[in-house]
This record gives structure tokens, C-alpha cells and sequence, in this order.
């Protein structure tokens, strides 16, 4: 089987590095330490007869899991941000490109190799992962969720981070405007939202008449697909409660259009799903094409 | 082997390369010379595919390099001037990527790369990790590497800048080796003496155009023309001027204020007499000798300095020929004086 050969080798090369451990150590310190913090926060809200202590501990889930994604989500795009211009840096980024890889294989092979080491990351984290499954309650599916989700997450703020690194020639712009992106994701899919409520507000307090049928304007929510922040609370709380976090958000008697789909059952985390993968995969294509010397001449001279 | 046709790079208003035409027949080794800022890299890297030409065509072995990219790449073996280098890699590790980056067989690279090593003389350094090389050894494990696919075409971008005169000679031998094993070299540098010794062929590129090309021989001739006689001497600068017009075999090529050069055609008994009566007219020739040319000579005489307007033969559409020939293109030809405006420059022609 043919595997990336620089997957092969940025692996290799990670594993003789002692940057690898000491990030793997600051990696389970930051989780030991949640750890132990959200512990005794239950210890301090349960008293020693409590009854419900045990389902208390199941809360450690989601605080380890989001924790990971959270440190996931911040350290990728750091190592894919300097990846192109790291080896336009090195100055080993032509020759790469008169090899026989294509642009795209380049860019997945360092998409690749920051996935494999959010893995490392994840799979060194197991034995504390593992204490929130000790009390019982949580299904192993759980387990399979959380390795899917950080591998989407692994796989977004990798593309982000590679899409910026094939934009900039400098590893620390690459990285500052990586975190840009993510300010663009995170705060710029709120704003319409925002706006709308505050629109709303407006209308009700002017004391405008109810209006008849369907009403439209929740459809711009839909921009909160791709926010990594309600995905990740919309994952807790299907996993959590069972239930989405959109079930009770909306009067689904008034509202009409595309949202009345998603914000029913695990609609939503599945859309979403879909479309960070489709946002991940246009970056991928976008920085393959922007490190690609012929894209001119395939544009027409 | 390596035809370019009319090749232009611009950018914006900026003509880096303009109508470059070339033809380098296989097992050639060739030289790209010319001043900073020429053209040279800009020329290697459009062969090479990292960069577009505005217009122009380059096939190597008769295939277009613009439109079958994939086929080009699997041709060509690039030395970049810089060897960057990964930390935690080993040379066989190395070798191995670039290997597998063709998609060889791990059992083919192996192979290869121990026989490229042998090449190199870096055999002993397989398990040796690649920054802790010398410049001069990971220069030479760039030229293994180039090769690992056994390309046909074999570009070196100033390889011998930064290395020190050891490591200079280990690479010329080296060229010299993959010369004798048929290899087509096109090598750019600025060490004209090095150049001169290991190619048989040269291209001189100045502001964009190829301003000489072809087999260093011919281009010596065409460029110098006839035998070349520099004649010192402290007075009667004017009266030895206008001796030498008088004789029909010599040219005068260049007049300063105590030396004279002329291109002549004449027999050691002319010239003789010629400057016999040089001195009978109270001319004060304090000395003559035949000038003898090398790539240095050429190369100043063909490129322009920064500081002002120099000489040289221009021309478009140089061919280098397969036959060895050189070709001007709508140029003077040897032996005449020419001033022609391209753009906003004064080319002026004239030969050395």
C-alpha cells in the first residue's frame, strides 16, 4: 500500500523529536488538571449521602472531551499553519514540487500528518478519558463519538491552518491568520443571529401585530451550521440528554423553512457534520490549487 | 532534449526573460551564465515547472512541459542554489522520501540510492543525519537525490555557491562523471572558469535576453571573430588607428587611450609590417601579444555591466543547434558595429 511519503516521514521525524513528548506531557498535565477541577467541583456540590454523586461523575465526559477539542482545535492549526511555509522557509518546498506529488497530495500529507498526531494526543489521553467510563452509565459508543468528533475537529483546524499557510510565506502570519479564521467561525456565524434577535426584540417591543403563517427569519441560524462552538454543544448535549439543543428553541408550529428540518432529532449534528467536512475539503482543494505553480496556465494565459 | 521556443516571463511591466529560444541536444553539458538579475534562475525555474512562463513553449524529449506536467516531472532532477534540509532525517531516510515521493518501490529506492550514494562518495554517510553534513556533502547528496527517478534532464541552480574550493572540485568531478554517463546537465553559475572546463555548451543571458549560445568553441569565435591582437603602446594612439584601417584584414575592435584591439585575419609576416610601420609613423608600441579567449573575456564582452552601457552581440532566437552551430537571429553577425534601442535600453553591439 502506498502511504503518503510525507506523512511517513513528518511522523518519523516528529517521533525522534523531543518537542513530541513534552507536548504530549503539557497535553495530559492541562487534562489532569480539568480533571481534578471538575472532580471537586462534584465533590463540592454533592454532599457525602448524596444519592446522585454517581451520575454527577458522568458530567466528567463532556468537560474532558470538550477540553480536548478545545486544546485540539487550538494546537493543529499551529502545526499545518507552519507546515507549506515551514518547507518554503527550509527552502525544501520546490524542490517537493518538481517531485512526482501532486499539490493536493502534498497538502494532504500534512493534513494528514497533523491528524495522526492529534491521534497520538487523543490516544495518550485514553487512561484519563478512560476515569469518566469507570462509574458506569456511559456507553463505549461514547468513546467512538469522542475519536470521531476530534477527528473532525483534527481535520477542520487542519485545513484552516493549511488553507493560511499556503496563503502567507511566513509560518507566524500563516498562524495568526489561521487564528483569524477561527474568530470568523467562532464570532462571525453569531453576528447574523445576534442581529436577528435583536431585531426581533425590537419588533415585539414596538408592539407589532403577530404575523400570520410561517415565519422565515430563524432560518438565519442556519449560518451556526458551521460554528465549531454549537456543534460542540449541540454533540454534548445529544450525548448528554439525548436531546437537541435547537428541540426546544423554536415554536416548530410557526417556524417554516430549512431549520424546522435541522432543529428536529440529530438533524442538525448531521448537517453540520457534512458541511464542516465539505468547508474542510474546499480549503484542502483551495490551498492545493494556491501551491500549484501550473493554476495560471490552467486558467488560460 | 530540452527545446524552448520563444519563451517570455514577465512581471507587470518587467520582462525577467523575453524570446529566449534554446535547443540542447542530449548528453550536453550546459552552462547558464549571465549577471545577477539575468534571467537565469527565472529560465531554470519555468523548465523546471515552478513557474509559468507569460509565453513562449518548453518540451523536454518532445514533450510540451506546460501541458504534461506529470510526464515532465518523472524528466527532470532540480538542485535548487539552497539545500534546505529536514532535522531527525537520515541520508538514506532521505533518499528514501524522494524515492517514494516518485512512487518507487521501497526494494527499487534502496537500490538506487546505494549506487547514487557510491556516486556521490557518500556511501559511508547513510546512517549519518543529513544537517550534519558539510555543504559540500549535502550539496552533492542534492545531486543524488535529483537523480533517484533517473531523470533525462538534470537542472542545477547555482550549485557550487557557498561551497569552498574542495567541495567546489568534488562537485565538477562529479558533473564531469554524469557528463561521461550520457546525463543531459544544464548547470547556471557564476565560477566561469569551473563552467569552462566541464561544458561543452553555454548560453550568456543579460537583462532578460540570451545573448550568446552554443558550443563554447563556436561561440568564442563568433563572438571574438578572428584572431584577436591587443597592441600597448604609450603614443601615436591616432596615427596606429589609422594604420590598422588601412590594413583590410583587421578590425579594430576596441581603442583606449594606451591600448589598442584588433581582430585580424592577418599572417605573422602582416602583422609584421603592420606594426613596423606603426613605429616608422613614431608610434611608441611598447608591446603586442595575441589575445587568448576564455569564458571570462566572453562573458564580459557579451553582458552589460551595471554602471553603464557595455558590449555585446544580442540577439533573439539564439540556437544553440544540435550540430553545434550558433545562431543570431535577426543579429549583426560577427564584425559589425551596431546600436539598436530595445525597450528603454541601448543594446550596443559590437564585437569584443
Amino acid at each position: 500500500m502506498w502511504l503518503n511519503p510525507i506523512v511517513k516521514k513528518d511522523v518519523k521525524v516528529q517521533s525522534r523529536s523531543m518537542k513530541i513528548c513534552f507536548g504530549v506531557l503539557a497535553y495530559e498535565l492541562i487534562l489532569a488538571l480539568v480533571f481534578f477541577f471538575a472532580m471537586f467541583i462534584i465533590q463540592e456540590n454533592n454532599t457525602y449521602y448524596s444519592d446522585n454523586i454517581y451520575s454527577e461523575l458522568v458530567g466528567l465526559y463532556p468537560v474532558l472531551a470538550i477540553t480536548q477539542f478545545v486544546i485540539l482545535g487550538v494546537i493543529v492549526p499551529v502545526r499545518t499553519a507552519s507546515s507549506i511555509s515551514g518547507e518554503r522557509e527550509r527552502q525544501t518546498f520546490d524542490i517537493m514540487m518538481t517531485t512526482g506529488m501532486t499539490p493536493f497530495s502534498v497538502v494532504a500529507g500534512k493534513v494528514m500528518t497533523a491528524i495522526v498526531q492529534s491521534m497520538l494526543f487523543i490516544a495518550a489521553s485514553l487512561p484519563i478519558m478512560a476515569l469518566s467510563f469507570v462509574v458506569g452509565g456511559m456507553s463505549w459508543s461514547y468513546l467512538f463519538w469522542f475519536f470521531a468528533i476530534a477527528l473532525l475537529i483534527s481535520l477542520f483546524s487542519a485545513s484552516v491552518g493549511i488553507l493560511c499557510s499556503s496563503l502567507c510565506k511566513k509560518s507566524v502570519s500563516a498562524v495568526i491568520m489561521s487564528y483569524g479564521f477561527y474568530l470568523i467561525f467562532f464570532i462571525g456565524t453569531l453576528v447574523p443571529s445576534i442581529l436577528y434577535e435583536i431585531y426581533s426584540i425590537n419588533y415585539w417591543y414596538n408592539g407589532s401585530s403577530v404575523q400570520s403563517g410561517y415565519s422565515y427569519g430563524e432560518n438565519i441560524a442556519l449560518t451556526l451550521l458551521i460554528n465549531p462552538a454549537v456543534y460542540l454543544a449541540e454533540f454534548v448535549a445529544l450525548v448528554m440528554t439525548g436531546e437537541s439543543i435547537w428541540d426546544n428553541s423554536f415554536d416548530m408550529t410557526t417556524v417554516g423553512g430549512p431549520i424546522r428540518f435541522l432543529a428536529d432529532g440529530n438533524h442538525w449534528i448531521i448537517a453540520s457534520t457534512v458541511l464542516f467536512l465539505a468547508v474542510s475539503f474546499l480549503f484542502l482543494w483551495l490551498a492545493a490549487r494556491r501551491i500549484d505553480p501550473a493554476r495560471k496556465h490552467r486558467r488560460g494565459r | 532534449m530540452l527545446h524552448i521556443d520563444h519563451l517570455y516571463k514577465n512581471y507587470g511591466k518587467f520582462q525577467a526573460v523575453r524570446d529566449l529560444t534554446l535547443h540542447i541536444p542530449q548528453g550536453d553539458l550546459f552552462g547558464f551564465v549571465g549577471p545577477n538579475g539575468a534571467g537565469k534562475t527565472t529560465t531554470i525555474r519555468m523548465v523546471c515547472g515552478l513557474m509559468l512562463p507569460t509565453a513562449g513553449s518548453i518540451s523536454i524529449n518532445g514533450v510540451d512541459a506546460l501541458t504534461h506536467r506529470k510526464e515532465i516531472k518523472k524528466q527532470i532532477g532540480y538542485v535548487p542554489d539552497f539545500f534546505g534540509v529536514y532535522d531527525n532525517l537520515k541520508v538514506k531516510e532521505y533518499m528514501d522520501f524522494y524515492g517514494s515521493m516518485y512512487r518507487m518501490h521501497s526494494g527499487e529506492i534502496g537500490r538506487i540510492a546505494d549506487d547514487l550514494l557510491e556516486l556521490v562518495n557518500l556511501s559511508d554517510k547513510k546512517e549519518v543525519f543529513v544537517d550534519t553534513l558539510s555543504r559540500g556533502m549535502k550539496q552533492r547528496l542534492c545531486v543524488a537525490r535529483a537523480l533517484i527517478h533517473n531523470p533525462a534532464l538534470l537542472v542545477l541552480d547555482e550549485p557550487n555557491s557557498g561551497l569552498d574550493p574542495r567541495a567546489r572540485v568534488e562537485m565538477k568531478e562529479l558533473l564531469l562523471n554524469l557528463r561521461s554517463m550520457g546525463k543531459t546537465i544544464v548547470i547556471s553559475s557564476h565560477i566561469l572558469s569551473e563552467l569552462s572546463e566541464m561544458c561543452n555548451s553555454i548560453g550568456i543571458m543579460d537583462h532578460g535576453n540570451l545573448v550568446a549560445a552554443g558550443r563554447i568553441e563556436d561561440v568564442m569565435e563568433h563572438v571574438f571573430g578572428n584572431d584577436q591582437l591587443i597592441i600597448t603602446l604609450e603614443e601615436g594612439r591616432e596615427i596606429a588607428l589609422r594604420i590598422a584601417s588601412e590594413y583590410p584584414k583587421v578590425k579594430v575592435r576596441s581603442a583606449g587611450e594606451h591600448e589598442i584591439r584588433l581582430s585580424h585575419t592577418m599572417t605573422k609576416r602582416e602583422i609584421a609590417e603592420m606594426i613596423g610601420a606603426m613605429i616608422a609613423h613614431d608610434v611608441v608600441v611598447t608591446g603586442f601579444h595575441k589575445q587568448e579567449g576564455d569564458l571570462e573575456t566572453l562573458f564580459m564582452c557579451v553582458t552589460e555591466g551595471d554602471g553603464g552601457i557595455g558590449s555585446g552581440i544580442s540577439g533573439n532566437g539564439i540556437d544553440a543547434g544540435n550540430e553545434g552551430e550558433v545562431g543570431v537571429e535577426g543579429g549583426t553577425g560577427g564584425g559589425e558595429s551596431a546600436v539598436r534601442k530595445e525597450g528603454s535600453r541601448d543594446v550596443v553591439k559590437s564585437d569584443c
